[in-house]
């Protein structure tokens, strides 16, 4: 699993090779990973902030697509259409602005159509979070399978993988997603693909530079030389073994797909209308910066908060995993 | 050294790139629905009309035989360059088409839109160097100490905040509360001081400008700033580890020679590459900045031209944004050689 694993395990690995071998070199990898972790504060703080995140957008995505915001207008305010408020833009607790005194029914205040800013914030989490985790996912997936036949097969099929692989890189981030969310449609499931698609580059770079150097271990010979087929090499040697820098990337990818997608919403593509997002709030604050700068600041301090987790995360486990750079 | 044979090789290896580039901008923009003629000639044209229309934007041929054609109006024309002298012609016989929306050559689009965003990014990375790399070194000096967190944690937030979110918030703090800088309308350093309010000469238009640059700026700078200070830092700390930093402290070189001469010109490279790669990048963050300043750039042009379905515009801009990158990744490989005469160019070595 990690470099630190199969340095510890040193030379005998060369002489068994094989799949038994690797499960040894994982689980010393992981434990060994796991307590740096449980060690490092900063990576602690990054979990925790993740964690919290991510509870959010587990319960508002069960409310969302399962009850049909039934738990939040039962036990709260439904955060698209709250036919109790008529206030519009009021100041969190504790200020007043020219549409009157914040109150404790709206902690945070309320938006330019009397929607309760914090129920907004909270729906809101689960667009971000479950964009950037399945954007991640599809461009690590896409990337993968891209680096490693590019890095393990090498020669013309390297050259011409790598070479798409520079022009989608070529192409500023946002606006290939931006257009291809207007070739493919505006919808969420878009920018989840598009943004991936856009990620696919970083990581495809990422594991061919270390299957290029996996490729030419002992034990990936010792394979080839037992006859195993190279889809079973790929698979069970290369890409396990060149899994941790991938990690570290996924993670902070995390973190830069939220960011996009902030991006994204805030030029209108994403989540549409009423649906709650980070990015759309914020959009939508732009209006009423002058009477109601509360409006703006919190979908950012979210957006802000969140990234700040899987980058603090990120960072520990870079920390974790490659202890030759001891911070 | 064989730097020109190298220069020529990169080059000649980014023609297939910029030639995908060309390919998927092509067949994305075709992918996007709706009618570009309906948006010239409104909701409902005549027949004939439409089809004049289609007939001079090449838009009744099949795909395959517009992506050709299209393949061949955007290679670079040498001979038209070489006819026209002296007129130097700018494009160098790229043409890529007439804007379907503004009714003028793409190509006049992006050299009108273009300063604008290089200004932008020009000041955008200059404040990011100016601020990150003095504060990336004395991190690494002054490693753990309090400045070394004070540092880590600005970055750390830098890199996570989204940088039209910082627009927003410096507008309503600099440009609504404290109303002491300009929030839209940039004007640029060489306008002509009759058209610009409260300028006599041209020092008033550059007051101005500055005046109203500085809020994009921070807005655009700040991620960069973050993310050079945190390479910066690393790259720093790396190198004082090193084995001749070790010898050169043992044989009593002062640590302000080491710090400069043995940690930081190498550290630069890393820096190098980030500010390279990040600069066309960048251009993504601008299409974002420009839209909370209400700025007239390139990254406004592309959304303007993605929004009305302007085709030839939108394959037009990503194209040249490709070709940017493409050529900076280029001068960043061979800029390298300069600053660390350890690197071959793959001939020598292997």
């Amino acid at each position: 699993m990690s470099r630190t694993g199969t340095d510890e395990l040193g030379d005998d690995r060369s002489t068994t090779g094989g799949i038994a071998q690797e499960d040894v070199t994982a689980r010393v990898g992981m434990r060994y990973t796991l307590s740096q972790i449980a060690s490092d504060p900063t990576a602690l703080a990054g979990l925790a902030i993740i964690s919290f995140f991510t509870l959010i957008a587990i319960i508002s995505a069960i409310d969302y697509y399962l009850l049909d915001y039934w738990l939040a207008s039962t036990f709260w305010v439904h955060p698209e259409n709250d036919p109790n408020t008529i206030q519009t833009l009021l100041p969190p607790v504790g200020f007043s602005n020219e549409f009157g005194q914040g109150t404790w029914a709206h902690p945070l205040g309320t938006d330019h159509r009397g929607r309760d800013i914090l129920a907004r914030l909270f729906y809101g989490t689960r667009v971000a979070i479950t964009v950037g985790f399945m954007a991640t996912v599809i461009g690590l997936l896409g990337g993968t399978v891209v680096g490693a036949v590019a890095g393990y097969y090498g020669e013309w099929i390297d050259d011409v993988l790598m070479r798409a692989v520079e022009t989608l890189y070529a192409i500023p981030f946002l606006v290939l997603v931006i257009a291809f969310m207007t070739a493919f449609g505006r919808e969420l499931s878009f920018a989840m693909v598009g943004v991936g698609i856009a990620s696919v580059p970083t990581f495809a770079r990422l594991i061919r530079s270390r299957v290029v150097s996996v490729r030419e271990e002992d034990y990936v010979e010792a394979a080839r030389a037992a006859g195993v087929r190279d889809s079973g090499i790929i698979l069970r040697h290369v890409i396990p073994n060149s899994f941790a820098p991938v990690l570290v990337q996924a993670t902070l990818q995390i973190g830069v797909a939220i960011l996009i997608v902030a991006g994204l919403s805030f030029l209108g593509f994403g989540a549409q209308p009423p649906t709650p997002s980070w990015g759309q709030m914020l959009s939508q604050s732009r209006n009423y910066m002058l009477p109601d700068p509360w409006f703006s600041v919190w979908p950012g301090l979210a957006i802000l908060t969140t990234v700040v987790g899987f980058n603090l995360f990120g960072d520990g486990l870079r920390d974790a995993l490659d202890p030759r750079i001891n911070n | 050294m064989g730097l020109t044979r190298y220069t020529i090789r990169r080059l000649l290896q980014a023609i297939p790139v910029i030639i995908g580039i060309i390919t998927i901008t092509f067949f994305l923009t075709d992918a996007i629905p709706g009618d570009p003629v309906s948006i010239m000639l409104g909701p409902s044209p005549s027949a004939q009309q439409a089809a004049a229309i289609r007939a001079k934007y090449g838009l009744d041929k099949p795909l395959f035989v517009r992506y050709i054609n299209y393949l061949g109006d955007v290679s670079p024309i040498w001979i038209d360059t070489i006819s026209t002298f002296p007129y130097v012609d700018l494009t160098f016989g790229v043409d890529l088409g007439q804007s379907i929306y503004y009714k003028v050559p793409v190509t006049q689009k992006i050299a009108e839109r273009l300063p604008v965003t290089v200004l932008l990014l020009v000041s955008s990375f200059t404040f990011a160097l100016l601020a990150a790399v003095p504060l990336g070194v004395i991190s690494a000096q002054r490693r753990n100490k309090p400045t070394d967190h004070v540092s880590r944690v600005l970055a750390l937030v830098g890199v996570s905040t989204p940088s039209f979110w910082i627009g927003l918030i410096l507008i309503i703090v600099f440009a609504f509360h404290l109303d002491v800088l300009p929030a839209t309308n940039l004007i640029m350093p060489w306008a002509d001081p009759a058209g610009v309010e409260g300028a006599d000469t041209w020092v008033d238009v550059l007051v101005v400008s500055g005046k109203h640059l500085i809020l994009p700026t921070l807005s655009l700078g700040t991620l960069q700033m973050a993310a050079i200070t945190r390479i910066e830092r690393s790259a720093m700390l790396e190198n004082l580890s090193e084995d001749y930093v070790k010898l050169a402290r043992a044989y009593g070189v002062k640590e302000r020679t080491i710090l400069r001469k043995h940690a930081f010109r190498p550290a630069q490279l890393p820096v190098i590459t980030i500010v390279g790669l990040n600069l066309t990048q960048a251009l993504g963050g601008a299409v974002l900045t420009e839209t909370v300043f209400s700025i007239n750039g390139m990254g406004r042009l592309i959304i303007t031209a993605i929004y009305n379905q302007d085709y030839p515009l939108v394959m037009g801009t990503t194209i040249f944004f490709g070709l940017m990158f493409v050529l900076g990744v280029i001068v960043t490989d061979i800029s390298y050689a300069y600053i660390d005469p350890r690197v071959s160019y793959g001939e020598q070595e292997g």
